[in-house]
């Protein structure tokens, strides 16, 4: 266990180093630097040349990179240019929205999809499952924004029930901002759950055909012993492997469902981030995102180790 | 037929409402304003974004002089100026007892020191032009500031009220970009990153009627369905500028809202490069110029909203003459421009659109349509918006591009040859110093008139429209701005109907 750490952390390293190289360099040769989009249609050359000496954009590239990286190891990291403030602070304020929006889009595509794929599986070709099946193609089909348009004109302007978007803050009101999550939360479930529904309902009818669920059948345990002790922990394989990696996708991915309800997100910021050319935000949040991936699949692989104890980490 | 019917709903529906409260304004309330883009950065002489501008221009910061909904320059900072008979001194009486929102007194060196700055080699600020006509800065006392001018220039005072010219505090200005200090009637409460900036009544306001509203919240919903679902869900009271027209015209026949159709400084054109085969062809340009059916692109893209327009020039500035008629839509004329020009067949080009404006993309598509009719292939691509200052803007790599010139006072860009049009006219230049130096306003009106005939005669771009100021709100929100003659949201005088 100890080695399989030491491992982990080693590669967390030098793939983060290997991602700071990488999108350093993409958005020093990216059309565009940020002085002449501040400047924008005003730009004249004696304005550009003033703006990108305040910014330290006239410095080479390696002692631009050097300046950032060292900043970085002695944990100040860099300022935003348009938001004036540490972006490390940036990361952290809208984490604590698209952290719980993330969290809360999982639980919803996990209390749908697992029931729904053990029913189908159960009722393989019977109408239940033809109905499942149905619904989870049309969830596949059905693009996030207009989903979450729909709950957006039938929750708030219709009923009232719901705000159209916008969040309060935690601080602020607690509650008011749960509430705030769970029309893009569900909107983002709803469509995840359609995929795992499908590899639940897969993964399930392929452990159902083992011998050793054969064996269960045979020694006369009951139906429900069966398919949820002894089934279902190894059909749940491949489903967090899944999650594992949608999780990754929607700290990122919800980019979409955060501008249709103008979420102050990390999707929406690092989008604006890249429009205005606010390199350090846009490399720090490539940074976080890579750490984020890596982590997430650490825990996915302990959770292998608890599902299955034939998995052993070394 | 659509607007017509529209402008009759508006009539019916608002007019008694206004001319009934008009009179007697409330104090109170909070007013939650909606905007597109979130600026970067909350200091309007430091970045040229019309975000910035938007948010804190006369709700923040003020100016010597400012502009009120029809254009006219009143009274900001300074109570009054007058002018020497030779046009170059400009003496400004500045309102005694100003205070900034941290308490530091306004006077006539504050202002000097401001003018300063923006002219001095350092300059960030996006215009150092507007403030490099100034010879000298005086102070004789300690409201009255002195201000000698190297020569005449026209547009010197209504430069002076916009945005870049804001007076900043001394000492206070330093963290301008994160917590502005003016002298506005609102002062800077808070910024949350990514939702919303807050404002709140300064007490201290030198005029102490105003502001109306005890407080002012601008969100920032780039989604232009998200905007109107916000609205109707009452999370917001206004839509400064709403980005899908088509909604303006659906919420126009609610009773709760209000559309304002008024003009905007914003001349949206399809930008040419003048320098770039075959469009450095006088005759290819006018037969151009000849094939756009402007009303056809403010029905299909704007959703009738807009008007048309022959020149770079805004139908609410002062001066404009209407030069929408200089080519007609008529498309044989077009085609034999065409053929005399060598083209008989038409030619392929291609034009770039940056979706990050969306009206670029549907008017886009209108024209790629009714160039087709005369054999002109466009090709029309997407670029971001970065790409574009870089590519387009500043090393001229296009042929067209589409794109909504949002300054007011900006028609001196057709006297730079470097300027991405590439349009290099002696007789140009030679009209637009008379203007800059015409003595009086008849001379102004003259030589204003003259640059914008000789820019649509040369077609030098495609004049389209003057995009709508098209501000929609709740019924109950009075005082807000009509037209926008400058790039502000001004809240000083909005009230809400109890």
């Amino acid at each position: 266990m100890t080695r399989y750490l030491v491992r982990k952390l080693i590669t967390l390293i030098v793939l983060l180093f290997l991602v700071s190289i990488t999108v350093f360099s993409v958005l020093f040769v990216l059309p565009g630097d940020p002085a002449e989009i501040i400047l924008g249609m005003n730009a004249t050359p004696e304005t550009l040349a003033n703006l990108r000496a305040e910014l330290g954009l006239d410095r080479s590239f390696i002692v631009q990179y050097a300046n950032w990286i060292g900043s970085l190891l002695t944990g100040r990291g860099s300022m935003s240019i348009n938001y004036d403030v540490p972006v490390y602070d940036l990361i952290l304020s809208r984490l604590a929205v698209t952290g719980p929006l993330a969290i809360f889009a999982i639980c919803f595509a996990v209390v749908i999809s697992l029931p729904l794929g053990i029913y189908a599986a159960r009722h393989q070709n019977q109408p239940g499952d033809v109905i499942v099946m149905f619904f989870t193609q049309l969830g596949l089909a059905t693009p996030e924004f207009w989903l979450g348009i729909l709950l957006i004109l039938l929750f708030a302007v219709k009923w009232g029930l719901f705000s159209a978007g916008g969040f309060p803050g935690w601080s602020v009101s607690f509650w008011g901002s749960a509430k705030a999550l769970l029309l893009p939360s569900f909107a983002l479930g709803v469509i995840r759950a359609s995929i795992l529904t499908r590899l639940t309902r897969s993964s399930m009818l392929e452990v159902l055909r083992e011998d050793y669920v054969r064996t269960a059948w045979a020694k006369g345990l009951r139906e429900r012993t069966v398919v949820y002790v002894h089934a279902l922990k190894n059909a749940l394989i491949p489903v967090v492997t899944i999650l594992g990696l949608q999780m990754g996708q929607l700290m990122a991915g919800a980019i979409i469902i955060e501008n249709v309800y103008y979420l102050p997100g990390l999707g929406r910021l690092v989008f604006q981030a890249i429009g205005q050319r606010d390199l350090p935000v846009v490399r720090e949040i490539v940074l976080f995102m890579a750490a984020a991936v890596i982590f997430v699949n650490f825990i996915v692989d302990l959770t292998y180790a608890v599902l299955d104890p034939r998995v052993r980490l070394t | 037929m659509k607007k017509l019917l529209f402008i009759l709903i508006a009539l019916t529906l608002f007019l008694p409402v206004q001319a009934i409260s008009a009179s007697n304004p409330v104090k109170g309330g909070n007013l939650v304003v909606a905007q597109p883009a979130e600026p970067p950065g909350l200091d309007p002489t430091a970045n040229t974004a019309a975000a910035i501008d938007r948010v804190v221009w006369a709700n923040v910061f003020e100016t010597l002089v400012k502009v009120d909904d029809q254009g006219q320059v009143l009274p900001g900072l300074a109570k009054e100026w007058n002018v020497s008979a030779d046009g170059k001194i400009y003496t400004f009486s500045l309102r005694a007892g100003v205070k900034y929102h941290n308490g530091e007194p306004f006077n006539a060196e504050v202002a000097k020191w401001n003018l300063e700055r923006a002219m001095g080699p350092k300059t960030v600020n996006p215009h150092p032009e507007y403030f490099r006509v100034i010879e000298n800065i005086q102070t004789p006392a300690e409201n009255t500031l002195k201000i000698t001018l190297k020569d005449v220039d026209a547009l010197f005072l209504v430069h002076m009220a916009e945005g870049d010219a804001s007076l900043l505090p001394i000492t206070g200005y330093k963290d301008a970009k994160s917590h502005p200090i003016g002298t506005g009637p609102f002062k800077f409460a808070k910024w949350v990153r990514g939702d919303r900036v807050e404002l709140t009544r300064f007490d201290g306001y030198w005029n102490p009627e105003l502001p109306y509203l005890d407080k002012v919240t601008f969100r920032f919903i780039s989604d232009a369905s998200a905007q109107t679902a916000a609205l109707m869900a009452g999370d917001i009271d206004v839509i400064g500028w709403i980005g899908s027209p088509e909604s303006a015209l659906e919420l126009a026949k609610n009773k709760r809202f209000k559309v304002l159709d008024g003009a905007s400084t914003s001349d949206m054109i399809l930008s040419t490069n003048n320098k770039a085969e075959p469009f450095n062809n006088l005759k290819v340009r006018q037969a151009m110029a000849h094939a756009i059916d402007r009303q056809m692109i403010i029905d299909l893209a704007m959703s009738g909203f807009g008007t048309p327009i022959g020149s770079h020039w805004s139908p609410a500035a002062p001066y404009y003459v209407d030069m929408a008629g200089t080519y007609p839509y008529d498309l044989e004329k077009a085609k034999q421009l065409l053929a005399e020009a060598g083209y008989p067949g038409g030619f392929e080009a291609v034009l770039q659109v940056p979706p990050k404006y969306a009206y670029t993309v549907r008017v886009g598509e209108v024209l790629v349509d009714q160039f087709s009719k005369i054999g002109i292939r466009l090709k029309m691509e997407n670029i971001e918006w970065g790409q574009w200052i870089k590519r387009i803007f500043l090393n001229k790599e296009y042929q067209l591009t589409i794109i909504g010139h949002a300054e007011a006072w900006d028609i001196g860009i057709y006297a730079n040859p470097k300027y991405y049009f590439q349009y290099d006219s002696q007789e140009f230049r030679d009209a637009y110093a008379k203007a800059l130096k015409a003595p009086n306003e008849k001379e102004k009106a003259k030589w204003f008139g003259e640059t914008q005939r000789i820019i649509a005669r040369d077609a030098v771009n495609g004049f389209l429209i003057s995009s709508p100021s098209l501000p929609v709100m709740k019924a109950e929100v009075m005082g807000w701005w009509k037209n926008y003659p400058t790039i502000a949201l001004d809240c000083t005088k909005v009230w809400l109907k109890k």
